[in-house]
């Protein structure tokens, strides 16, 4: 009997979590974890997203502008360059870890989180402007689900970019750990997928908005 | 301790591969952007190209840059984001619809029509 069930749980191959197959790999229970994080996360922005797509009408706009009138699809499309091309800085700082490059490794992480600022700098002065013109996010539902819905993109960036900051003080001094190495991937995921984030928000919200 | 740079999420990084799927993201970005620019396409039209264009841009992301695949150590990762996408669909679908129809039904001054 025992025999029977021992056959049984040996895989034909190791699996992350096979029993009887000793510690499993840090660096991919570490990653994992945080991928399932992720999607958690991704979940949330699906609930805003559902709030703006249901409150993206005329009668929520209570008189207020619509979608038609505050977003700029020309002026988000720069934003998304950016966002995409940060994405990208921080894939040469991937292939810096790979080659064992501190200096590309850092820069990397330097030139994604500068472009990073900058799409802050420009989402905040966006909606700066909303606000300047009277279209704060109390004037009505729609406003309340499209500043919600940006805020809490941003807030996403602004920790990502502070991450980055972080990882360049713990690269710089400790070099490639386990542990560095770890956040090093596990902020990869993150960053690249406010990256995602921001072309459903570029498509969804100014393409939509703007047609 | 085995060396951390020898794990294969650290060797699947790629300058190539980010290359690919920053052009082709960018290119798709563009594309996008110049169809909603002409209003050469009907509304619906346009959503369902736009949505597209967005779906091939999502791939695009998690074949180069998240270098998803199914070797030994990423295959639980693509698993868990399958598992997940029907609750998406479930939130975003079913609240949709749900509120569509709740548009319809109330018959809210200025609503009929939209």
């Amino acid at each position: 009997m025992s025999d029977v069930f021992r056959i049984q749980a040996t895989p034909p191959s190791p699996e992350l979590w096979a029993p009887g197959r000793g510690e499993a790999n840090l660096i991919d229970v570490a990653t994992f974890g945080f991928w399932l994080y992720m999607l958690s996360d991704t979940l949330v922005f699906a609930a805003l997203f559902a709030a703006y797509g249901v409150l993206d009408h005329r009668f929520n706009a209570a008189g207020g502008p619509t979608s038609h009138e505050i977003v700029h699809p020309l002026a988000a499309f720069w934003q998304t360059l950016i966002v995409l091309s940060s994405a990208f800085a921080y894939g040469m700082a991937m292939v810096g870890i790979r080659a064992r490059s501190r200096l590309r490794c850092v820069v990397g992480l330097a030139g994604s989180a500068a472009l990073g600022a900058v799409f802050i700098a420009l989402e905040n002065i966006h909606l700066a402007a909303l606000v300047a013109q009277g279209n704060a996010p109390e004037r009505s539902g729609y406003l309340s689900a499209f500043f919600i819905l940006m805020a809490v993109h941003n807030l996403h960036l602004a920790f990502g970019v502070l991450w980055m900051l972080v990882m360049i003080v713990q690269v710089s001094t400790q070099g490639f750990t386990t542990g560095t190495v770890i956040r090093l991937l596990n902020l990869r995921f993150y960053w690249m997928f406010q990256t995602s984030i921001w072309v459903c928000i570029f498509v969804f919200v100014y393409l939509r908005g703007g047609a | 301790m085995t060396d951390p740079l020898l794990h294969s999420e650290v060797r699947a990084s790629s300058a190539v591969a980010f290359a690919i799927g920053y052009v082709i993201s960018v290119a798709l970005m563009v594309a996008a952007l110049v169809v909603t620019m002409r209003h050469a396409l009907g509304r619906i039209d346009l959503v369902v190209v736009t949505s597209l264009l967005a779906l091939l841009t999502l791939i695009t992301q998690a074949v180069f840059m998240f270098r998803l695949n199914l070797s030994q150590s990423d295959r639980w990762k693509v698993v868990s984001l399958v598992l997940a996408l029907p609750l998406f669909v479930l939130m975003l679908g079913l609240t949709g619809w749900m509120f569509h129809t709740l548009y319809l039904r109330t018959m809210l001054p200025g609503t009929m029509g939209h």
